[in-house]
């Protein structure tokens, strides 16, 4: 049996009862963090917490050599966990294929994802999300600047009247093809450096709402023109970063209100 | 005032006259006598003294160049002339004859606008020759001719009028039919280049004893050929010096027949140049314009104990003078001119009023430039790259024998690979063991030799390794390349590229750096179909890849790990990590998923790698091994002997004639086996024979001995000793 378990979003008191429990009687655990990590704890506090070894793997380990995990749930009870819910912008559906297709039974235990807490905690309604996006760094996807289709992603939401989710690149260190780098360090990209981006880009004047440690006791959501955005900062990672499209009222109520919005930079607000 | 600082001044006028420089360079077959014949210019034009000048070797600067008695690198000087009244002033290269160093000629041809070739009149027109006057040629630089040691055939050949005028005009013929068979293609050159005596572009003479005739200059001095052969005969040389002196007689004619900077810039720019020829720098270009922008290119890196790194080339637009803060074409930030000189002999004189448009300079400051770069005031378009056609055949191992002088080495090593460009380093700072790969046998060992020499670094070297290439042998199937994540799919096939495809690509003449137009033509010229052509969308190496997809969404995004993964997969081939040459490869569909995230590089290029390393696998890659012309002159009674050194190493006898009372054998053979082969043949022949060898490319290695190959080469490079299983075919 194969248990997918997501984590939640903060530290090791995120995951569900559920979860907690199937991490309890797993005979063995295995987590990723190259996807999205917990930033309010570590390894060391989660196996704590549970009273569980958890066997980390890397990108290859999960992607190209799942054997070890596969193996394992043949003829054992394992859980397979990551930060968030492991199905959603993690998409790990690959893995419960390919144990499917070994006959391994699989279930999956849900985690809050960034995806609720963006629309949570900003007010804006989850029936008017469009696709969602993810901002790489500048230098990691091969070309100059911001990627076209991120922009064109958020522009056909728009014309659609629809919000657009940005995920935020997180680089873990060690996971270049090329390998770690002297002294590297896991990189997260933060909302300023996201808003300054697509400000230059694209266009300083739209509004973004900025998300910072979505699922921790105190979460920092504000939202302004993309050009003052980029030029504040919002503190430890992790970050997210929404492009509204048109506002409902309640939305743009909740955006002045909640995330400190001033009104003049909501064009639909009355 | 000294004679040095005369001519210095003299210099100085004529830099600003463009219509009375020159500059040349001279090229010819090792041994034909280059050096010897610059050496009488200099003297001819009072540079150095007359006494015993021509075993001097002024040019020849470095010590090893000296006591091999070869030229190695291109060295410079410029020099006055006076002919029909007006004064010239001309800016002379001479250039390495050996084969390995045929990077420097190349370089050295950018600079000039004539090429005076030498042509040793017993030897006549050698594999050599024909190689340089093609380089000339392609640079757009209009050759002349000086038939050398034409001593010989009168006093040690006992040759007649009758039988010297026939062996005259068969070299005449041989070099004519080079020019012919290049220019006939070249469209930007409208007059006849052939060369000939009537029209005064062919000179004899000996450049040993100093003396020189061309049809005007006997008609100048009144002296027949018959007087020339008495005098010879007699050994009356002094005398024949005297009445007709080689240095007016070549100067003479670089002076009235090559063309002066206004005349030639205005074809050369275009050959070399593809920026848009309607912008001011393309019109300053033209014009020569010493006000213009300044256009600087840099043929040669020379390094001067005092002074530093001296880089030398030529102005095509502008004045460049000392303080100036200028671009170098392929990095970021200016670099600023500490001073600018010309040539004198040897030496360099700094000239605080710079060097105008039209000129060959001597700077120093550009610490960034490398043998090739565009320095320039504004940011423009590069100079195409300058191609020299050899790739390194050959790879030795050096390392410091103290660890103390490893940083040291490493600076070495970094300097050698800037000043020469056929010259490939690889630095290994964990192991020590630094590779450096050449022309030869030969030019590694001048390169270690300097190193220890120059820097006073002792260093070991191993053993020379041939470099290696793999080549699908037939189409391959259509490959599913799948990433780690699953999310993304590349369908991917080889098949091997048609010879003249990658000869034009060797050539520079299809580069990603040209107007796509322009490309697809010469591409379409060499045999590719049109859609084919149309589609291209990188070049690297001799290797194209073809975008056949259509209308994939985000594909334009993921190119750039396509190409990254590509190039990997084509710089290490499947077989023992060689580099992959003359592949075509398709790409004929992709899917992507829709976040930029899930198709990054982690994904992408692994994928596309894996791909293309099963499609060559697929189309039957195999190892392919360099291999050289040879050719050995040798007496009849050693001829056995001599094409035994040859079949004995995998080679091939493809000619044996006569020439003269020497036979001549053709061939070609592997240059891993010709390691060693200069002192095997002279034990072979007791030293009767005269060889020489040139790179002829790649070929496959027979099959029988692919295997042991390599698995010899994945030991040295420490690679897994088993081969995928789908490669059945070895």
């Amino acid at each position: 049996m194969l248990t997918f378990i997501g984590l939640g979003l903060w530290n090791e008191r995120s995951v569900t009862v559920e979860g907690r429990e199937a991490l309890r009687v797993a005979d063995r655990v295995f987590a990723e963090f190259y996807t999205s990590r917990l930033a309010g704890t570590t390894v060391e506090a989660l196996e704590a917490h549970h009273g569980a070894d958890i066997e980390v793997r890397d990108r290859a380990g999960v992607e190209q050599d799942p054997s070890a995990i596969l193996d394992a749930a043949e003829d054992g009870e394992i859980a397979f966990c990551t930060a968030g819910d492991t199905m959603i912008s993690t998409t790990h559906v690959d893995l419960r294929v390919r144990a499917a297709e070994r006959s391994i039974d699989t279930r999956v235990i849900h985690g809050v994802t960034a995806q609720s807490a963006a629309s949570s905690l900003t007010g804006l309604q989850n029936y008017r999300f469009g696709k969602a996006v993810t901002l790489p760094f500048e230098y990691a996807h091969g070309a100059e600047g911001t990627p076209q289709s991120v922009i064109d992603g958020i522009e056909a939401n728009r014309e659609r009247g629809l919000h657009t989710l940005v995920y935020l690149d997180i680089k873990v260190a060690g996971s270049s093809p090329a390998g770690p780098a002297e002294g590297e360090s896991d990189e997260y990209m933060t909302a300023d450096h996201a808003a300054a981006a697509l400000a230059r880009d694209w266009d300083e004047d739209a509004v973004g709402v900025a998300v910072a440690r979505a699922g921790s006791p105190e979460p920092v959501v504000a939202a302004d023109a993309l050009g003052v955005l980029g030029e504040r900062e919002f503190g430890e990672p992790l970050h997210m970063l929404v492009i509204p499209g048109e506002l409902h009222h309640l939305e743009a109520e909740a955006l002045a209100t909640l995330a400190g919005c001033p009104r003049d930079v909501l064009p639909s607000f009355e | 005032m000294g004679r040095r600082k005369k001519i210095v001044q003299e210099c100085e006028e004529l830099m600003d006259e463009p219509e009375q420089i020159r500059n040349i360079a001279i090229a010819a077959h090792v041994d034909h006598g280059k050096t010897t014949l610059t050496d009488n210019l200099l003297a001819g034009a009072g540079m150095i003294a007359d006494a015993d000048e021509a075993t001097q070797l002024v040019m020849d600067t470095e010590e090893d160049e000296q006591e091999r008695g070869i030229t190695i690198d291109a060295a410079n000087v410029s020099m006055t002339h006076e002919y029909e009244d007006e004064n010239h002033l001309i800016n002379l290269i001479d250039t390495p004859g050996h084969v390995d160093f045929g990077g420097d000629v190349t370089r050295a041809m950018r600079a000039v606008d004539g090429a005076l070739v030498v042509v040793d009149a017993v030897e006549g027109a050698m594999p050599q020759t024909e190689t340089v006057v093609r380089q000339a040629l392609r640079e757009g630089v209009k050759p002349a001719l000086f038939i050398n040691k034409v001593d010989r055939l009168i006093s040690e050949l006992q040759e007649g009028p009758e039988e010297m005028q026939q062996r005259l005009q068969d070299v005449i013929a041989d070099v004519n039919e080079l020019i012919r068979g290049m220019t006939e293609e070249m469209d930007d050159i409208e007059e006849d280049w052939t060369v000939s005596v009537e029209e005064g572009t062919v000179g004899f003479g000996s450049a040993l004893y100093k003396w020189g005739v061309s049809l005007p200059s006997m008609q100048r001095t009144g002296m027949s050929f018959g007087d020339i052969i008495e005098l010879e005969q007699d050994h009356k040389r002094q005398e024949l010096h005297e009445r007709t002196p080689l240095s007016d007689v070549v100067l003479d004619m670089v002076a009235e027949h090559f063309p002066n900077p206004l005349k030639a810039q205005p074809f050369r720019v275009p050959r070399i140049w593809r920026g848009d020829d309607e912008s001011d720098i393309a019109e300053d270009m033209r014009t020569v314009n010493r006000d213009g922008d300044i256009v600087f290119m840099a043929t040669d890196i020379g390094m001067d104990p005092h002074a530093g790194e001296i880089v030398t080339g030529r102005v095509f637009s502008g004045t460049l003078e000392k303080g100036q803060e200028l671009y170098v074409s392929g990095t970021a930030g200016k670099n600023r001119v500490q001073s600018v000189g010309i040539y004198m002999g040897g030496e360099r004189e700094e000239l605080d009023r710079g060097v105008p448009a039209g000129n060959v300079a001597a700077v120093t400051g550009l610490k960034d430039a490398i043998a090739g770069s565009t320095v320039s005031d504004k940011e423009m378009t590069p100079f195409e790259s300058i191609e020299h056609i050899s790739e390194p055949v050959i790879t030795k191992s050096v390392e410091a024998k103290s660890m103390d002088d490893l940083p040291k080495l490493i600076k070495t090593l970094q300097q050698v690979a800037k000043e020469d460009p056929t010259i490939r380093v690889e630095i290994n700072e964990d192991t020590g063991e630094h590779l450096i790969s050449g022309q030869g046998e030969l030019h590694l060992e001048v390169i270690t030799q300097r190193i220890q020499k120059n820097q006073g670094i002792p260093v070991q070297t191993g053993e020379p390794i041939v470099v290696y290439r793999e080549q699908p042998q037939e189409a391959s199937r259509e490959v599913e390349g799948v990433s780690p994540n699953r999310h993304n799919k590349f369908y991917i096939t080889v098949e091997p590229m048609a010879d003249d495809i990658v000869e034009t690509i060797q050539r520079g003449e299809a580069s990603m750096s040209m107007p796509e137009l322009e490309r697809r033509e010469a591409l379409q010229d060499a045999g590719m179909d049109k859609d084919t052509s149309q589609n291209v969308e990188h070049i690297h190496g001799t290797n194209i890849l073809i975008d056949d997809t259509k209308g994939i969404q985000h594909l334009n995004e993921t190119m750039e790990l396509v190409i990254e993964g590509l190039e990997e997969a084509l710089d290490d081939g499947p077989l023992a990590a060689e580099p992959v040459q003359g592949a075509l490869l398709r790409l004929h569909d992709a899917r992507l998923h829709e976040d930029t995230i899930h198709r990054g590089p982690a994904q992408v290029i692994p994928a596309v790698r894996d791909a293309v390393h099963r499609a060559l696998i697929d189309g039957e890659v195999r190892l392919l091994e360099p291999i050289q012309d040879v050719r050995i002159d040798v007496p009849s009674e050693h001829m056995g002997n001599a094409s035994g050194e040859i079949q004995g190493r995998r080679g091939r006898v493809d000619d044996m004639y006569q020439e003269g009372d020497l036979m001549v054998i053709e061939g070609i053979a592997p240059v891993e086996e010709m390691i060693g082969f200069s002192s095997d043949i002279r034990s072979a022949t007791e030293g009767r024979a005269s060889w020489n060898t040139e790179n002829a490319g790649f070929r496959v290695l027979v099959d029988n001995l692919q295997r042991e190959k390599i698995m010899e080469i994945r030991e040295r490079k420490g690679m897994k000793l088993e081969l995928p299983q789908s490669i059945d075919y070895i």
